[in-house]
């Protein structure tokens, strides 16, 4: 069963066949209310980039079915396509017996397939109550209008079976975001769904909320829905799932029923190799100088985050640790200058950054690159290279104040040169680079300003397994250089690979500081989601 | 439902208001007849005749055009869109219905459903052009302004209707009783009727949600480019029905009527006054009403303070951005939802 590595049609086929030999092991004395849900051969591309080749996956009623797999290797868009957000280039779609054509989220609901997604989205001026039946509001039978009655008697019921304790009326933005990500699950129950997909439902969870969630999925499985399971905790997947389907890069590597697969299996499936092979990225060691460069003082946004302390040294990489929502993005942006702190100092090589603009601080020798490229950092419409002189515009070569762009040209080719962006010019549009050659003409740009300290927001978010050895790399480099760099990142193994040192973030405060060789997935795992050791 | 709303997680429990009188002074329509009320008290204060029946009654029915233009405008911006395009479809409603008023004696009811068709078909173009073409609400609108204002002229011939039926002049400025003049209760009317349907109605409550995510809306399975279309169709009917009462009321109409009222302007000023969120999802007509009220009161206020007439169009520009200033302070309490979206494939 385990070790199908190598991925191709054949390998699939077996699989379906071998998982529909069992329907639900009797189990479902009552009536099952989901049907089998197939997706099979499915191939997805955006703007010419394969992210998903050929995946095919069952779920069968009365079972839970997870998808494991690195960041991009396309689970969530797999789970995307199944619920009628994408459409699949190629492949299809089966409920039953029913072949499902041009699925769209109307129709997918209409079907009973509901998908939690991995972040809330909810109505953030809508109440709590509305927000669980939006789409479907529950009506009279005669005059067909709203019946808020219904609601508000019903809803309370639903919150209930998803552990929320919260004022029906409340609006949805002031729930925090645990409490979001549990309505969306409550969504599931209103829409009395047979196929319910969870998009890492637990990231932003403490683990009282994960049981109060598993009993639920628990629940579901009894009552004989099919469900798909996408998290990031190995240990939740291993203990909530009936199958577990390995992708990585948007291909099938491996299915296996419970108990057919060991946990290092399942991590050599998803990384592609065994465990340990990759080694952390080490520097010289011989570098002694390792003087303060940046200090962070009591910054504090209440309730976003507070008493952020640390400092940043030269040489040295220092990641933040921390759930999606915990704060990390806010505290950097925070000390870019990008967001309001309340109050704190940020010190830059013995200089304070008092009021701090982003142009204040890419001066003083501080640089950010944002979180999400796409939105964030990329200037979509302008080449490549001046994508790249973007942060020094008032600093390129000028002669009668206009700039230079000869000298410009020479600046941008140089500076990807540095971080070797494989492009075909320097003119062409910066979109027609690849995520990860994106990334590089970003870091580029901000090599370009001749920074001290340089701090990463999921640097490697979307990017292929192997650009994420080359962002490691350059990050490496730029330590070695002598940049003090600060990494934010979800990714724990990443965190593990290239920092010298971790602070962990926990609801918007420091809970620890893991450095040199106890630096290790397991030690921030644990700091990560539960907030201390 | 109760009030007593605790979370068990620390940090946002002071943002929860568990008093009745603060979340009262929170809604934005009592804030704004708090207003009015500082408003009329000051003005009579200087001018006790700012208070006779007969300058009452004539400040409401002069709010009547804008509140119900207001009511449409709201109903679109809830959806986080924007119609610019409302000063012609008045105009054009009650150009249509003047010619034959004036030449042919038309009834009332007669004329009531030409301003209905009017705006429909012109609201319905609107909505066509946002929900189906897919063009930003500010440029489609901006040019079916110019368009049906170019409409407009070629309809008056250029002329001025002006002899328009007894009848109508008697339904525009004539009280139910001493300074209650009988469009206000057709604005009552239409803004419980646009109320109903916004609050109990699943097309009303799609609008709210498409003005909150449009793509979380689509997610959950609302139709968006139908309910869109709807709001746009809605807000055309209700400006024609705006069209008819301006007819009423002013007695005239010509080939500018509406845009040279600047009641495009107003319309936006008295939804924002009222406190719907020009980012949409936010809101809804009760306090639209009350800001063409309070628009309307302030204005004569200027008029009894002997501020030139010419200074009106300032006015009503510098309470539109003191309303958005307001807005801002009120909402900075409320946390933003930190995260977006993110990952995009």
């Amino acid at each position: 069963m385990v070790g199908l590595v190598g991925p191709g049609p054949d390998t699939t086929a077996t699989t379906t066949a071998t998982t529909t030999e069992d329907p639900g092991d009797g189990r479902d004395a009552r009536q099952p209310r989901g049907s089998r849900y197939v997706a099979s051969h499915v191939t997805k591309a955006f703007n010419g980039a394969e992210v998903l080749h050929d995946v095919s996956i069952v779920l069968e009623p009365g079972s839970v079915h997870s998808l494991l797999g690195e960041n991009g290797a396309g689970k969530s868009t797999l789970f995307k396509i199944m619920s009628g957000l994408y459409e699949p280039d190629a492949g299809e779609l089966v409920l039953g017996d029913e072949r499902l054509h041009g699925l769209t989220p109307r129709s997918a609901l209409q079907q009973g397939i509901y998908l939690v997604p991995q972040e809330p989205t909810l109505m953030a001026h809508l109440s709590a109550a509305e927000n669980l039946y939006v789409g479907a509001l529950p009506r009279h039978g005669r005059t067909r209008l709203v019946d808020w009655k219904r609601i508000g008697r019903e809803s309370v019921s639903y919150f209930t079976r998803v552990g929320l304790d919260i004022d029906i009326e409340t609006p949805a933005r002031n729930l925090s975001i645990a409490q979001q990500q549990l309505l969306e699950c409550a969504r599931a129950l209103v829409h009395n769904c047979q196929v319910i997909l969870f998009d890492e439902p637990t990231s932003p969870l403490t683990p009282h909320e994960v049981d109060v969630l598993f009993e639920l999925v628990d629940g579901l499985r009894s009552d004989g829905l099919a469900l798909g399971f996408i998290s990031h905790r190995l240990d939740e997947v291993i203990s909530i799932s009936d199958q577990v389907t390995v992708l990585r890069d948007g291909r099938f590597v491996m299915n296996a029923p419970r108990g057919g697969y060991t946990r290092d299996e399942l991590v050599t499936a998803m990384i592609g190799r065994p465990i340990g092979v990759r080694t952390r990225v080490r520097r010289s060691s011989d570098v002694t100088d390792r003087r303060e460069i940046l200090r962070v003082e009591d910054l504090a946004a209440p309730p976003t985050f507070t008493d952020i302390s640390f400092t940043l040294r030269k040489h040295e990489v220092t990641g933040l640790a921390g759930l999606v929502g915990s704060g990390r993005t806010e505290i950097a942006e925070a000390i870019f200058g990008l967001r309001k702190a309340d109050r704190g100092k940020v010190v830059l090589d013995g200089v304070p950054l008092t009021h701090r603009t982003p142009r204040e601080c890419i001066d003083a020798g501080l640089i950010y690159l944002p979180e999400d490229r796409a939105r964030n950092g990329i200037f979509g419409e302008v080449d490549i290279g001046r994508n790249v002189t973007a942060g020094i515009i008032p600093h390129l070569p000028r002669r009668w104040h206009l700039i230079r762009t000869d000298r410009e040209t020479l600046l941008a080719a140089g500076a990807t040169a540095r971080t070797a962006v494989h492009m075909q010019a320097l003119g062409s549009s910066i979109n027609t680079l690849s995520g990860g050659n994106q990334q590089r003409a970003m870091i580029s740009r901000w090599l370009l300003a001749e920074p001290k300290v340089a701090i990463f927001d999921e640097p490697t978010r979307g990017v292929d397994v192997g650009a994420k050895d080359d962002i490691y790399d350059i990050v490496a480099d730029l330590a070695t250089s002598g940049l003090a760099c600060l990494v934010i990142s979800s990714d724990l193994e990443e965190l593990t690979l290239i920092c010298d040192r971790v602070l962990v973030i926990y609801e918007g405060r420091i809970v620890g500081e893991v450095e040199g060789d106890d630096v290790t997935t397991a030690r921030l795992g644990q700091l990560v989601v539960e907030g201390a050791m | 439902m109760s009030t007593t709303v605790l979370e068990p997680r620390a940090g946002r429990t002071r943002d929860v208001l568990s008093s009745h009188v603060v979340r009262l002074l929170r809604m934005r329509e009592i804030q704004l007849l708090v207003a009015i009320g500082i408003v009329v008290a000051v003005t009579t204060a200087a001018h006790p005749t700012f208070v006779a029946p007969g300058n009452i009654s004539f400040m409401l029915a002069d709010a009547a055009a804008t509140a119900i233009l207001a009511m449409g405008q709201t109903v679109v911006v809830l959806a986080k869109g924007i119609d610019l395009s409302v000063a012609p479809i008045l105009g054009i409603a009650a150009v249509l219905v003047a010619f034959p008023a004036q030449d042919l004696n038309l009834p009332i009811v007669v004329g009531l459903a030409i301003v209905l068709g009017v705006g429909l078909v012109l609201g319905a173009a609107n909505g066509v052009l946002v929900s189906i073409a897919r063009i930003p609400p500010i440029i489609a609108t901006l040019a079916t302004l110019s368009v049906y204002g170019g409409l407009q002229f070629i309809l008056a011939k250029g002329e001025e209707i002006s002899n328009i039926p007894n009848s109508y002049a008697a339904l525009g400025n004539d009280d139910i009783v001493s300074g209650v003049p009988w469009v206000l209760l057709i604005v009552v009317a239409l803004a419980g009727a646009v109320t109903f349907f916004l609050r109990h109605t699943n097309t009303g409550r799609s609008i709210y949600a498409i003005g909150n995510d449009a793509a979380a809306a689509h997610r959950s399975g609302i139709p968006v480019q139908r309910v869109t279309f709807i709001a746009y169709t809605l807000c055309g009917v209700l400006a024609g029905i705006g069209g008819l009462i301006y007819l009423c009321h002013v007695g005239s109409v010509d080939s500018t009527t509406g845009t040279a009222d600047n009641i495009n302007l107003t319309s936006i000023a008295a939804t924002l006054i009222g406190g719907t969120a020009l980012t949409g999802g936010r809101g809804g007509v009760a306090g639209s009403v009350l800001g063409a009220i309070f628009l309307s009161v302030a204005l004569t206020a200027m008029v009894f303070a002997l501020i030139p007439a010419i200074w009106e169009p300032a006015g009503v520009g510098a309470l539109m951005l003191l309303a958005m200033l307001f807005d801002r302070r009120s909402a900075v309490r409320s946390p933003s939802r930190t995260r977006r979206p993110r990952r995009a494939p």
